[in-house]
């Protein structure tokens, strides 16, 4: 069963670049170990929401709480939010290509030995760690850069790295857009086995078949507002629709 | 194995899930192809100065493959080499830096000018000078958001008109000996003179070099450099910063430039006020003939080397052979393009600006 106590508590936020305002008003709450999805229409403001919880934007107004805790302005950054626990796989910006799976893996906390020097031997182990926990066989050129992979074996390394340190909450935006039918399979088991050892998961997808595959609860995001929210168990598809595009 | 066999296990790979494809496949033939013509890629520099050696051997004979032209050659590659440092670690990131020549200059003549006031020590004005220089460069750039180019551009013109005003367009010599002449400016420090000689010159340059290559390939500075030229918003969404490490990188760059310009003072016995002139399009040559792409994310410190090697040698042999420094000057532009030419995958480009 879920833990009913929200792990993460979004109230009101909004942002604005300029004169666009991205998102007007965004709320909700996520428990630990549950699956929420967010769906919209295109430009809705749901990577908006989502780069707010991860510490890319700080909101305009409102706040957001993490176990409890009032995140203070002052620490609205991806570095603290990483620390809370709190990992995203974006679409299109999850790996650097040039660089190597490990080094992908361990992005912004690679290990170091004597304060400047990249600890390669733990690097390595550890990825190995985290691919036999993904039940992935061999990767046999972990020193090669990791654009020489195919398009579903990058997104793995990515997900990897949102497995091993988020601890609380894993994001996903848009994570299956570019992979095949059995790299996106395998994506939704991965995302099974996250909520089983407690994590909660916020999803973005275009794929409504996906989201009620997964989520426990959707959130409609329409014209920059979290407008409607729905348990999975009480609605049809046609229902999310006329929420995406009539709010 | 059967051809049924084969769509068989071509069908397998397929349908591998996400993670069981990371397995690498055995490669067919167009691949084996591909990798080949990497490893040829890889090698251009090495093969291009094999190259130009024998030609000028063939041309030149003993004039050219004599011990005493290849300690020239060893006395004239150290400050191009340095340069050619400085540029390496700014362009694996994907920038640019063309006022090494003038921060050459520049730092050269404030380590005469820190001797003159402060004795042997004061050469480390210079250094300080050069670390300056590419600190105000990483600011500009990074903090002001004002492109590489455009930055040290201006820098380029500036520190060279700076140069000219405090040295009033007087040279600073270095001498062996107390000079009575008064009417020249100069600091007696026989140490540096012979430092700029060989074999000193070879073994400073070697000690340096290997330095480089442990913080370019061992450390994490290095290798955020080539992180940083990968893909700058993946970094900055994971929450690197990246503003503070641009600023060290240009910072890093200044103090190579600050080393070059002692080398240079050493090398030359004077400061002057051209000093450095033109010699950041070397520098950047020298980069390109190493291998390394100007957009960044790759290089190499030994190719590198080789790349300054390359440029010196061309240089060299082509005075040897007679050929007017202008002609000398076509051909090293020419052979600038045919190795990045060669050294490109095109396959891979979308767009050139
Ligand atoms: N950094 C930015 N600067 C300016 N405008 C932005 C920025 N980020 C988002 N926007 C604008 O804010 C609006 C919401 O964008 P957002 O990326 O959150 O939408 P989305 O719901 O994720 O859309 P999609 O489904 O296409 O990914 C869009 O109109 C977008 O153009
Ligand atoms: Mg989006």
């Amino acid at each position: 069963m879920l833990d009913q106590q929200p792990i993460l508590e979004v109230e009101d936020v909004s942002k604005s670049f300029g004169g666009v305002q991205a998102l007007k008003s965004g709320s909700f709450k996520l428990s630990r170990g549950e699956v929420i999805a967010i769906i919209g229409a295109n430009g809705a403001g749901k990577s908006s929401l989502i780069k707010i919880v991860a510490g890319v934007y700080k909101p305009d107004k409102g706040h957001i709480t993490i176990k409890d805790t009032v995140i203070d302005p002052m620490h609205h950054n991806v570095g603290y939010m990483r620390q809370m626990g709190i990992e995203v796989v974006y679409q299109d910006l999850a790996i650097v290509p040039n660089m190597t799976a490990p080094y992908n893996l361990f992005l912004g906390r690679i290990p170091r030995k004597f304060g400047i020097f990249v600890d390669e031997r733990k690097m390595r182990k550890k990825t190995e760690e985290v691919l036999a926990e993904l039940k992935v066989k061999t990767v046999q050129s972990l020193s090669r850069p990791i654009s020489e992979m195919s398009g579903g074996q990058q997104q793995s390394i990515a997900i990897g790295r949102a497995i091993a340190w988020g601890k609380e909450i894993v994001i996903l935006d848009e994570p299956t857009a570019a992979l095949g039918p059995n790299e996106t399979k395998e994506v939704e088991r991965v995302v099974h086995e996250i909520k089983d050892r407690g994590t909660a998961v916020i999803l973005i997808s275009h794929n409504l078949e996906q989201v009620f595959r997964l989520a426990d609860r959707i959130l409609v995001v329409h014209h920059g507002i979290t407008s409607k929210e729905f348990q999975k168990t009480e609605v049809t598809i046609d229902e999310l629709v006329k929420a995406i595009t009539l709010g | 194995m059967t051809i049924h066999e084969k769509t068989n296990e071509i069908k397998s790979q397929e349908s591998g899930g996400l993670f069981q494809n990371l397995r690498n496949n055995g490669l067919s033939d167009p691949q084996t192809r591909t990798k080949m013509m990497e490893r040829l890629r890889d090698n251009v520099p090495f093969i291009a100065i094999t190259l130009v050696i024998l030609l000028f051997w063939g041309i030149s004979g003993d004039r050219f493959m004599s011990l005493r032209n290849w300690t020239f050659i060893a006395q004239q590659t150290p400050v191009l080499l340095l340069l050619a440092f400085a540029l390496l670690l700014v362009v694996t990131t994907g920038s640019i830096d063309i006022s090494v020549g003038s921060n050459l200059g520049f730092s050269a003549y404030m380590a005469a000018l820190g001797m003159l006031w402060f004795g042997t020590m004061g050469f480390l004005v210079g250094i300080f000078a050069g670390v300056l220089i590419g600190i105000l460069n990483g600011v500009i750039f990074s903090l002001f958001k004002i492109s590489s180019f455009v930055t040290t551009l201006a820098m380029l013109i500036i520190v060279r008109a700076v140069l000219v005003i405090v040295s009033d367009g007087r040279s600073i010599y270095v001498s062996d000996q107390p000079m009575s002449n008064s009417n020249i400016t100069s600091i007696e420090a026989k140490w540096l003179l012979d430092l700029g000689q060989f074999p000193h010159i070879l073994y400073v340059s070697i000690a340096i070099t290997f330095l480089l290559w442990v913080v370019y390939e061992k450390t994490i500075f290095g290798q955020q450099l080539k992180a940083l030229g990968g893909n700058e918003k993946v970094l900055r969404l994971a929450g690197i910063s990246v503003t503070w490490f641009k600023i060290q990188v240009f910072a890093a760059a200044g103090f190579m430039v600050g080393l070059a310009s002692f080398i240079n003072l050493a090398r030359s016995g004077a400061a002057t006020v051209q000093a450095g002139q033109m010699q950041e399009l070397d520098a950047i040559a020298a980069v390109a003939l190493g291998g390394t792409v100007l957009t960044g994310g790759h290089g190499s410190v030994l190719k590198t080397v080789v790349g300054a090697l390359t440029l010196t040698i061309v240089a060299n042999g082509l005075t040897i052979a007679g050929v007017p420094p202008s002609w000398s000057m076509i051909a090293r532009g020419v052979l600038l393009i045919i190795a990045i030419a060669i050294s490109l995958n095109r396959k891979q480009i979308d767009v050139v600006k």
